[in-house]
């Protein structure tokens, strides 16, 4: 059997996300028709394990995004089970083909089995969900859920070339500089305390918070000593944020911090004090003074995300 | 003492008038637990009566005061519109209460999957006769986000994601989204369907007055037959609804030469970053 | 978007015996104190500052003067009227005091007891925050006898002449105008004074420490000349400002219950965070106990509360009624805010914790609008027919 993969680019080269596509089409036993939207990373595509054929559709609708274009060009080659990307775009094609083809479609999944049996999560995490899908249907993946398919393939590229309208138009780009997103709407939080030293050793958490994209949180002992924002704070009398992933450096974890950000889904702690409150809470627990720890952090992220 | 003071409006007009025009604005609203309350499963499904409070889904609430502020603007009506339960309808009442003028509530029994939701919301917002579309971007409980694009689909018409403000200009719909660079400003030619991510705007309260006045507006109640839609089968089968696996004990590691080893853990294990 | 959604205690469920309209107002009000007041509740405390958005806002949502009907007021139930108090009380017993003093004994005279002419100029200011009111009854000299008061109001043909001085007065600072009680020839009556009538002054009294993010204050008159239609026509002795202390006492019988739970909502949090010898003191008995023993006074409470918004909504009530819930949930809510305090050890003394901020504001509520032992001495009354308050039988 075969499933039809959206592929998802990054620039010229595809999304490390496609491999992942096509890695869990495998794992079923399903073989990858790999479509590539505006033909772009084709020869990429062909070059992946489990790829059975690679459609490069080519058009002007692909200019720029608009996902009635995309997905009216796009569904022209699809069939069966559509494997696509659960990334913002990935969603929004994936809804308009499923509603276009009258199938159903599910959106962000963890995990895929036969039968075919996925599950993803629901209520922001607090419930998994499994369901079998017994016909067609668009799936879309969570990102880096699932392994990546390697290399070492050379499937048959066909070109297709499809005109759909676009419905929008650009009028503008506004280049904004990005403000720093606010603790309690950020899903990454970089919060530091008294073992931070002075106020100025934050700018290199903010460094890292502008690597992950996240936000930037103060203990109450640096928002009352050091004259940090009161907004930064998060604690007891400060906010209370439930982030993915919150990381606490130099704070040892007083109760009323905790009560700040207990919630949170994953939490990793530095601290040079081994036996420091905050490694009870920590998922993930790093015994290392701020000044090793945060350069090591940094890069290692910086590698990450490229 | 006290100086006599004006009450001020506070919420950012992110809608501009434009003279003559009375649009019919549609918003879907989805009523989810509270983004805070506990989820309870037994019997392998989660326990809907357990729920202690349910709201209407947050990116929805943004939606929702772009639709009033558009309706300020312009002078049009709102209609808010859900499919959902019996309880979905203290929902819309409390849309009622800051200015939703017709309420509809669809009932979902029969619906098996988001293509059944999208053919009964699109089916009453043609019913309806809307101008233009607004919802959240995706709903608090399954975190999707195919209403929109869906119904926009069903519809034949456009849909933008992710957008932050709708403005009226020169006889076409424009948007904010963002893009690689920051954020772009979008046109629409015709009607559209803007699913919306959190703005700059500030919800607006309801006050004693508005809520008064949404006791006594009537909602609405229509079913997939009254709307022509037929649901059919569905080939999804929900299996079960579980607890998320139990967090792995804390790990902890000595040594800042660790740090490329707990990232990857971040990556791989926890898949936050 | 909400981040933590407060879940007040309702063991026996009782709110949902709210209509719709009223657990709409109260999710209103619950939302906006976890928004507005909440985060900022423990600088204004600090300050010893109202702060005057918080006037705004309550002017904005309609909820001043809840029960009453016409003149640009809200017309609720006094059910809402109680759910409005216990909501704010929840933040802090300060901000209801503001909206009882405004709804309860500043409008409600005047709302009762005024001419036409008088509810027209001022009630519907009143009732979107423009003005702000207060109520001049209690004396240095004259707390739980206000009978005997000594602040005089005299006829002078063309005007009033009020001599005197009236103290515990909330709002009086802040307020535009203020409903002073005063004998005029021997006889309690009420006059509306306006802040710039000459001779009148309200400064305020400072080194409170209760009920810190509220105004107190003294009004002081010197030959304070008003003219004569300020008097309220309507009503003489003390029926006038006890028909006032009725309606606020019952709201304070629900707005003790809002502390009584944000005190709990903070020990049982705490219980379950706090851990020594291993485990969280909430797996220790003595701490459960307090836990359980909280949870039934606030239950009962809520009961106590809701039966008498059903009889002052059906017009079945008597004042005694209003006794009984005022010094019940006053006295336990003070009693839970010591055993909450206890419960958080030492950080219940930071004011990282709303206890000791609710513990200190109870010995106010717990003292004002009609002392514990007042009420006590009121419901005694009414079991034997005999008044015990004065040494004359």
């Amino acid at each position: 059997m075969s499933f039809t993969i959206i592929a998802e680019t990054n620039g010229d080269s595809l999304h490390p996300t496609t491999y992942q596509l096509i890695s869990a089409a495998s794992n079923v036993g399903a073989k990858s028709i790999v479509i590539c939207p505006n033909g772009e990373a084709a020869s990429e595509a062909s070059k992946i394990e489990g790829v059975e054929k690679v459609i490069s559709v080519v058009g002007d609708c692909f200019d720029i995004f608009d996902g009635s274009a995309w997905s009216a060009a796009l569904n022209s080659v699809c069939e069966g089970k559509i494997l696509i990307s659960a990334s913002p775009n990935g969603r929004e094609i994936g809804a308009r083909i499923a509603a276009k083809r009258n199938i159903p479609i599910i959106q962000d999944i963890v995990s895929m089995s036969e039968g075919i049996t996925v599950t993803r999560p629901i209520y922001s995490g607090k419930a998994i969900e499994t369901l079998t899908i017994s016909g067609d249907a668009v799936i879309t993946l969570r990102p880096n859920a699932f392994e990546a398919a390697a290399l070492g393939n050379e499937a048959p590229i066909n070109i297709v070339n499809q005109s759909a309208d676009i419905k929008i138009a650009i009028q503008e780009a506004i280049n904004k500089a990005s403000e720093r997103l606010d603790v309690t709407e950020a899903d990454i939080i970089i919060s530091g305390g008294r073992g931070m030293g002075s106020i100025d050793n934050f700018s290199h958490l903010e460094k890292i918070a502008d690597i992950v994209g996240a936000a930037v949180g103060a203990s109450r002992a640096v928002v009352d000593e050091w004259g940090m924002p009161h907004r930064m704070q998060v604690g007891q009398t400060g906010k209370t944020v439930t982030p993915s992933l919150y990381i606490a450096v130099g704070i040892s974890g007083a109760i009323q911090h905790l009560a700040g950000m207990r919630s949170s889904k994953y939490i990793l702690a530095i601290n040079k004090d081994p036996d420091a409150p905050i490694f009870g809470v920590a998922d993930y627990g790093i015994v290392s003074t701020w000044e090793e720890a945060i350069p090591a952090l940094e890069s290692a992220l910086s590698e990450l995300k490229s | 003492m006290k100086l006599v003071r004006l009450v001020k409006l506070k919420h950012k007009k992110t809608f501009e008038r434009h003279r003559g025009e009375n649009m019919n604005i549609a918003v879907l609203l989805k009523q989810v637990p509270d983004t805070t309350a506990k989820i309870t499963i037994s019997a392998g499904k989660v326990d809907e009566s357990l729920v202690s409070k349910w709201s209407m889904s947050p990116y929805d609430e943004y939606a929702l005061e772009s639709g009033l502020q558009m309706k300020e603007a312009s002078g049009g009506v709102l209609i808010a519109i859900t499919c959902g339960p019996e309880r979905a309808k203290k929902m819309l009442t409390d849309a009622a209460a800051v200015g939703a003028d017709t309420l509809v509530h669809i009932s979902d029994e029969g619906v098996k999957d988001s293509t059944h939701v999208q053919k009964l919301l699109a089916a009453a917002v043609k019913k309806f006769g809307a101008d233009i579309v607004l919802c959240g971007k995706q709903a608090a409980d399954t975190n999707g986000g195919s209403t929109g694009p869906g119904v926009a689909e069903i519809l034949e018409v456009a849909c933008v994601t992710l957008v932050s403000e709708v403005n009226y200009e020169d006889g076409k719909i424009t948007t904010i989204r963002p893009s690689s660079m920051g954020t772009e400003k979008v046109s629409l030619n015709g009607m559209g369907v803007f699913a919306f991510d959190k703005g700059s705007s500030e919800l607006r309260r309801p006050n004693v007055r508005g809520i008064m006045m949404a006791k006594k507006k009537v909602i609405e109640s229509i079913t997939s037959g009254d709307l022509g839609v037929e649901l059919g089968i569905s080939n999804i089968t929900l299996d079960s609804q579980t607890p998320p696996p139990a967090k792995a004990a804390g790990q902890k590691f000595e040594g800042a030469e660790h740090v490329p080893t707990v990232v990857s853990k971040l990556r791989n294990e926890a898949n936050v970053i | 978007m909400r981040i933590m959604a407060y879940e007040a205690l309702d063991f026996y469920d009782v709110d949902s015996l709210l209509s719709d309209e009223e657990r709409m107002v109260r999710d209103m009000v619950r939302d906006w104190v976890d928004e507005e007041v909440i985060p900022n509740i423990e600088k204004a405390c600090r300050d010893g500052v109202f702060p005057d958005e918080w006037r705004v806002a309550l002017g904005e949502m309609g909820v001043l003067g809840a029960p009453l009907k016409g003149y640009g007021c809200p017309g609720l139930s006094y059910t809402a009227y109680g759910v409005i108090c216990r909501e704010l009380e929840r933040g802090d017993s300060g901000l209801r005091s503001f909206a009882s003093v405004q709804g309860s004994l500043a409008m409600y005279p005047i709302w009762d007891f005024g001419s036409e002419e008088q509810k027209n100029h001022y009630l519907p200011k009143m009732a979107s925050g423009e003005w702000i009111g207060c109520f001049g009854l209690t004396e240095p000299d004259y707390g739980s006898n206000p009978g005997d008061m000594i602040t005089k109001a005299e006829d002078k043909g063309d005007h009033y002449l009020l001599n005197g001085a009236k103290m515990w007065i909330t709002n009086g600072t802040i307020a535009e105008i203020a409903v002073v009680w005063a004998k005029l020839d021997g006889v309690i009556r009420g006059f509306i004074v306006e802040k710039n009538d000459p001779g009148f002054s309200a400064p305020e009294m400072k080194g409170k420490h209760s009920l810190k993010a509220s105004v107190t204050s003294e009004l002081v008159f010197q030959d304070c000349k008003i003219p004569k239609d300020r008097m309220l026509p309507d009503v003489k002795g003390l029926r006038g400002p006890f028909s006032c202390l009725n309606n606020a006492r019952f709201g304070i019988s629900w707005g003790a219950l809002g502390s009584a739970q944000a005190c709990f909502d903070s020990a049982k949090d705490y219980a379950l965070s706090r851990i020594q010898f291993n485990h969280p003191i909430a797996s220790y008995q003595l701490v459960q106990n307090k836990l359980a023993w909280m949870l039934r006074e606030i239950t009962k409470g809520q009961l106590l509360a809701y039966h008498l918004a059903l009889k002052k909504d059906s017009g079945t009530w008597i004042p005694e009624h209003i006794s009984l819930a005022k010094m019940n949930n006053v006295d336990i809510a003070l009693e839970i805010a010591r055993v909450a305090r206890d419960i958080h050890g030492a950080n219940g003394i930071l004011d990282e914790y709303p206890i000791m901020r609710h513990m200190a504001n109870l010995e106010s509520v717990k003292t004002y609008e009609g002392t514990h032992d007042i009420h006590n001495l009121i419901i005694g009354r009414h079991i034997t027919g005999i008044q015990a308050f004065t040494r004359e039988v």
